[in-house]
């Protein structure tokens, strides 16, 4: 029967209400557990009651020495001795002072109040290494007690997620004011995403910066008989509904890879931001240079481009020439700034060499006072704006108009000398 | 060219002492003028509130708006009839700007039925708040606000002005990020009420209903503020709607000038079809006479290519001028800034024609004008008005001049000037009760917050439908609680706009790769309209269907120049599946109940232009359309003079003329419902005429028509008998052979029979 038939066949079910005093919202009940709870518990799914209900709770340590890919777990604290000596502010900066908590959720939709959160995955210091806790929501009318347990109502934590300031948090806000009659407030926690600092610093290395992507190409760990994210939604409508676990462990297992990533990807990114050039990978160390820049750290980030320059051959090294003269340009040593923009033109793609040679032009003119290299240099600057293709009509007639103008004046002052 | 600058009056003067218009011009009708009636400002009005109004001159109000403001701040949700520029605004800026400065936590939601009123409100109202000098935060909320600012809007906006769309799927499913508004909320405001209507407004009547539930659920409780074009029935469209009781506000205290009417009716062209000559012509040439007299005229055409036709005609009356910019366009999608530059053109005087397509009807504000030309009837009385309320200044007389065109009901109005004057627009009705409409926002409703037993929904009682949606998956129940288990998303699969969930798209390639959609049509519509080799005639240029893809729902067309039309057979199988509701109409029977059809195309007839002679024909290969709705249906004994033949003949006249009658008693599109006559239906073995609503479940209208058989029968005979033409045309009962006595037949049938016999 299709669905418009059925439904419309209900018809007779409707009823209508006659408005009646709203009755007052009662106390809190706390919910049953739920039928399936004795039998999760007794594989390994340990049942917890608290005073809002049920939560299933699995939970697994990892010795230091523990290997995930690449990394040993217990390299999560050389990292931290790095950034212990680390005075500014970056957004990867992580102490020995802070205590840290890696997050990650499973879910079952993607958006709105609607969709629950099933899964929260803590992964956290322990002593001797690492213990991750998997909490897991006994069916939705036991969610204050789920919620209640992450604990994130207490204490000053670093929150360690991949896409979490997103995702995640947004996620567990919605969830937490739902349920905000009960809970004590959800503490504004700091955030580190490892999903920004990745593409901060794999931009034109990686295609795309999905985790299990990193984890692959980066973290020397692949995952096998992984379950797609995607699927776990299903898998627990169909576990609260059927009481069935067995397929529920395969999501766990997913989100314990996910976790587990995250610390070693936080020790592998640390690593890059501090290491000293090596001879490797030029754009790895070329974006993070720039995110120094960014960050206004310009005196690492020209020492590192510096490095950069020295140790990779022009080609290589041209992105990083180029922002080194940005950036020499900016403290006023124009003479090196003319010579790195120079070294890196040829290299460059299209729309940078246009701004290179205008910021050329304008040091000829102005800084150089060779007016015959800055003609030359406004002149090529204007060939290839003209025939450039990717610039919208109206900022292609401005910078037109922008380079003529420049053209005559440099023209002038060359008549009156 | 001799410009001449004439008063409205002059003009009317001159009109009437020229044979040419005094044959054309079929009646003429003048409404007085009206004094304002005026009120003082509330005793409690906020000093800064009284300090902007007087920066605009304004000392006191409008008796409506003094109205309003007392209703609202006592807390009593409420509807006003408010014409056009009439002061609409104040009766909600007012209370909610005064509820705002008595708590700076209140909070204020705007729906506006399109983006561009909301975008035209909020200037108004910061335009407002700069004259008070306060810090009140008053922004739109729609796909276009940039994701930058969303988040300040969601915690600090006081008033938020958005659409039931945005509300439906962009809001409503994200609550939590809207505390502070839902918390807070104390007025909502739901302007042009009657623009809700049918199955959009019984989307929008749920979208309302679960806002309120998520209010209540912050332990807010809005006021209602609701304005609306004059309709019939305002009060209770508004309680359906909001599931709240309203008070009315009918009196306006606004003035008006003089107004005009002129109802003009083309020149024959045709005797033997009684085609006029085209009404965008004549158009064309009224709207000359009125620019060479200066008169500022706003001028409606029904779609863009006429407004273009339009613009282009009138603009080369100016050519010889350079940057001239008295004639302009407008139409749906221009900017507010592009709006501003109108608005100030027609104050200083440098516009003097502006060319509209209906988008201006909905209350976007660029000022009165002195006269208003609607080319054709804008298919019901609430619209004519709203158009004819574009021209009128306060002390100013106001010229309108309905220009019909050869269409059924244009023809009908041009012949009863009462119809369109005796001050009784339609009703507009919405059926929130539709079970599919229900169920897809009960959906919503659950996703947005768990039911628990016992909960209602608004003001159904939806144990079992929960029950159901259990089995379906989509809910789980845990003991007394229903909650949203399913990994989708509700509101994305429901639209407010579409009637049939799925519409098929028309798709013109006549230039290979550069196809392009150009509209769209109901699946059932289709069936007839859209078949392979069918003539598709979209805004004046036929097409030729290539390819229809009934499984994607796409109509491939090619433009084409043919000197034939297509026409297809439509069999439709009507069965009853309940009677409801009966009466005895004389020895004739009427009912309502549900209905099952099942329609299928059968062939489709070419047939040649002004001869109408049959070209050619061919199958149509669809699958059948079945359909579950409510309808009405009239049965009578079988006349014994009649064959089957003439009686089939006769019946189908009839209900063509019924088809394009029916938008005069329920205010819906012609589309909304569908007339089928069987000389012996199924299920009584008599003559039988259905009328069923076009969408799955019914929407309330059939239900009206169940009240009004013998009019609408009367009506039928009276137009049939009045219309122009010998044997039959397209604007009574359809083309006919042109040899045949078709009129004549349909004529005696209702006359004889249905009038005289069954209906005493």
């Amino acid at each position: 029967m299709s669905y418009e038939k059925k439904i419309l066949q209900m018809k007779q079910m409707l009823k209508k209400k006659s408005p009646t005093t709203e009755k007052e919202q009662p106390k809190f009940k706390k919910p049953n557990p739920p039928l399936y709870a004795d039998a999760w518990d007794e594989v390994g799914l340990k049942k917890i009651s608290n005073d809002w209900g049920t939560v299933f709770l699995k939970e697994t340590h990892y010795d230091l020495d523990y290997q995930h890919g690449k990394y040993k777990l217990g390299q999560f604290y050389d990292a931290l001795a790095l950034w212990d000596q680390y005075e500014d502010e970056h957004p990867l900066k992580l102490t020995s002072d802070d205590l840290a908590i890696f997050y990650d959720t499973e879910t079952t939709g993607l958006k709105g109040v609607g969709t629950h959160i099933f899964l929260n995955g803590l992964l956290e210091e322990s002593p001797h290494g690492f213990t991750l806790k998997q909490y897991i929501l006994a069916d939705p009318a036991n969610e204050t007690a789920f919620l209640f347990e992450s604990r994130f109502w207490q204490g000053e934590k670093t929150v360690i997620t991949y896409n979490g300031k997103s995702f995640d948090w947004p996620q567990l806000q919605t969830r937490w004011t739902l349920n905000r009659q009960h809970l004590p407030p959800l503490k504004t926690q700091h955030q580190i995403d490892l999903f920004h600092s990745s593409k901060r610093i794999w931009k034109n290395d990686l295609g795309r910066m999905k985790l299990s992507m990193v984890e692959e190409q980066k973290l020397g760990f692949a995952r096998i008989d992984d379950l797609p994210g995607y699927l776990a939604p299903i898998v627990y409508l169909d576990a609260v509904r059927s009481g069935e676990y067995e397929a529920l462990f395969q999501v766990l297992t997913h989100n314990e890879y996910d976790l587990l990533s995250l610390i070693t990807l936080f020790v592998q990114a640390t690593q890059l931001v501090f290491s000293e050039v090596e001879k490797n990978n030029a754009t790895v160390h070329t974006n993070i240079g720039k995110w120094y820049n960014d960050l206004k750290q310009s005196d690492r980030g020209i020492h590192l481009l510096e490095g950069i320059s020295e140790t990779y051959n022009e080609k290589e090294a041209a992105q990083a020439n180029y922002l080194l003269a940005n950036q020499q340009k900016r403290k006023k040593d124009f003479v090196s700034a003319a010579e790195n923009y120079k070294k890196a033109l040829p290299y460059l793609v299209e729309r940078q060499w246009i701004d290179a040679s205008i910021e050329l032009a304008k040091l000829y003119e102005h800084q150089l006072d060779d007016l015959i290299d800055a003609e030359t240099y406004t002149l090529n600057a204007l060939y290839k704006v003209k025939s450039a293709k990717f610039y919208k009509k109206e900022v292609k007639s401005n910078k037109i108009a922008e380079i003529e103008k420049r053209f005559l004046r440099i023209r002038r002052k060359q008549g009156i000398k | 060219m001799i410009r001449e600058k004439r008063t409205v009056k002059q003009l009317i003067d001159l009109w009437q002492s020229d044979p040419k218009m005094q044959s054309r011009v079929q009646h003429i009708r003048v409404l007085d003028e009206k004094e304002a009636t005026y009120a003082s400002f509330p005793e409690q009005l906020h000093p800064s509130i009284r300090k902007a109004l007087a920066s605009r001159g304004i000392h006191q109000l409008y008796s409506h708006q003094r109205e309003a403001f007392d209703y609202a701040t006592a807390d009593q949700s409420f509807t006003a009839v408010t014409p056009t520029a009439s002061g609409k605004s104040l009766c909600y800026n007012l209370p909610v700007l005064q509820g705002i400065m008595e708590n700076p936590q209140a909070r204020a939601l705007y729906l506006f039925p399109t983006k561009a009123l909301a975008q035209d409100q909020k200037s108004e109202m910061n335009a407002l708040i700069e004259a008070m000098d306060e810090e009140i935060l008053c922004y739109t909320y729609d796909g276009d606000t940039a994701p930058g600012i969303r988040q300040k809007v969601r915690k600090a906006g006081h008033i938020v002005m958005t659409n039931p769309d945005m509300l439906h799927s962009g809001i409503l499913p994200h609550h939590t990020k809207w505390v502070s508004l839902f918390e807070n909320l104390k007025y909502i405001i739901v302007d042009e009420l009657h623009t809700y209507k049918g199955v959009f407004g019984s989307h929008v009547g749920h979208v309302l209903r679960r806002l309120q539930r998520i209010c209540h659920y912050y332990g807010s409780n809005p006021v209602f503020i609701c304005t609306s074009a004059t309709i019939q029935n305002p009060k209770e469209l508004a309680e359906a709607l909001t599931n709240t009781t309203h008070e009315l506000i009918e009196k306006n205290g606004a003035p008006s000038g003089k107004k005009t009417f002129l109802f003009y009716n083309p020149p024959i062209v045709n005797e033997t079809f009684g085609i006029r000559r085209s009404a965008i012509l004549e158009v064309k040439d009224l709207a000359k006479k009125l620019y060479e007299s200066e008169i500022q005229t706003i001028i409606f055409a029904k779609s863009r290519v006429r407004v273009e036709m339009l613009v282009t005609y009138l603009k080369s009356l100016t050519f010889q001028k350079i940057h001239d910019e008295s004639v302009r366009g407008y139409r749906g999608g221009y900017l507010p800034s592009e709006r501003r530059i109108i608005e100030k053109g027609l104050r200083d005087g440098t516009i003097q024609t502006v060319i509209s397509t209906n988008a201006l009807e909905l209350g976007v504000d660029i000022g009165q004008l002195q006269a208003c030309i609607m080319t054709g009837y804008p298919g019901n009385i609430a619209s004519a008005w709203q158009q004819a309320g574009r021209a009128g200044r306060r002390q100013d007389d106001a010229l309108i001049i309905y220009v019909a065109q050869s269409t059924a009901l244009d023809q009908y109005v041009i012949q009863h000037p009462d119809y369109l004057l005796g001050n009784k627009p339609e009703e507009a009705r919405v059926y929130p009760e539709n079970m599919l409409i229900l169920m897809d926002h009960l959906k919503c409703a659950a996703f947005e917050l768990p039911f628990n037993q016992g909960d209602s929904y608004a003001e159904f009682d939806v144990d079992d439908l929960l029950t159901y949606l259990v089995e379906e998956k989509i809910l789980l129940k845990t003991s007394e609680t229903w909650h949203w288990m399913s990994d989708s998303f509700p509101a994305h699969d429901i639209s407010l706009r579409s009637a049939s969930q799925e519409n098929v798209v028309i798709i013109d390639r006549t230039l290979t790769g550069k196809a392009s959609v150009i509209g769209e049509m109901d699946r059932y519509s289709a069936m007839t309209l859209l078949h392979e080799e069918a003539i598709y005639i979209h805004q004046g240029t036929q097409y030729q269907v290539e390819e229809l893809d009934w499984e994607e729902k796409k109509a491939y067309v090619k433009e084409v120049d043919v000197n034939y039309f297509t026409d297809a057979n439509l069999a439709v199988e009507l069965k009853v599946i309940s009677e409801d509701k009966t009466m005895k109409l004389g020895k004739a029977t009427a009912s309502f109940g549900d209905v099952m059809t099942l329609a299928t195309a059968t062939i489709f007839k070419k047939i040649r232009f002004n001869t109408h002679d049959n070209i050619g024909s061919g199958p149509i290969h669809l699958p059948p359309e079945e359909l579950h709705t409510s309808g009405t249906w009239l049965n009578f004994e079988q006349p014994t003079d009649w064959t089957d033949d003439d009686l089939n003949g006769a019946m189908l006249g009839v209900a063509y003329a019924m088809n394009s009658f029916i938008p005069l008693y329920i205010q819906s599109d012609r589309s909304d419902v569908h007339v089928v006559p069987q000389v012996k239906a199924i299920h009584n073995n008599q003559p039988t005429f259905f009328i069923y609503d076009r969408y799955p479940g019914g929407i309330g209208l059939s239900e009206r028509v169940y009240d009004y058989w013998q009019s609408l029968i009367e009506h039928v005979y009276d137009h049939v008998e009045s219309c122009s033409c010998q044997i039959g045309c397209p604007s009574c009962i359809g083309a006919q052979d042109q040899s045949g006595d078709a009129k004549d037949k349909v004529l005696h049938f209702l006359q004889s029979f249905l009038l005289e016999e069954l209906m005493k």
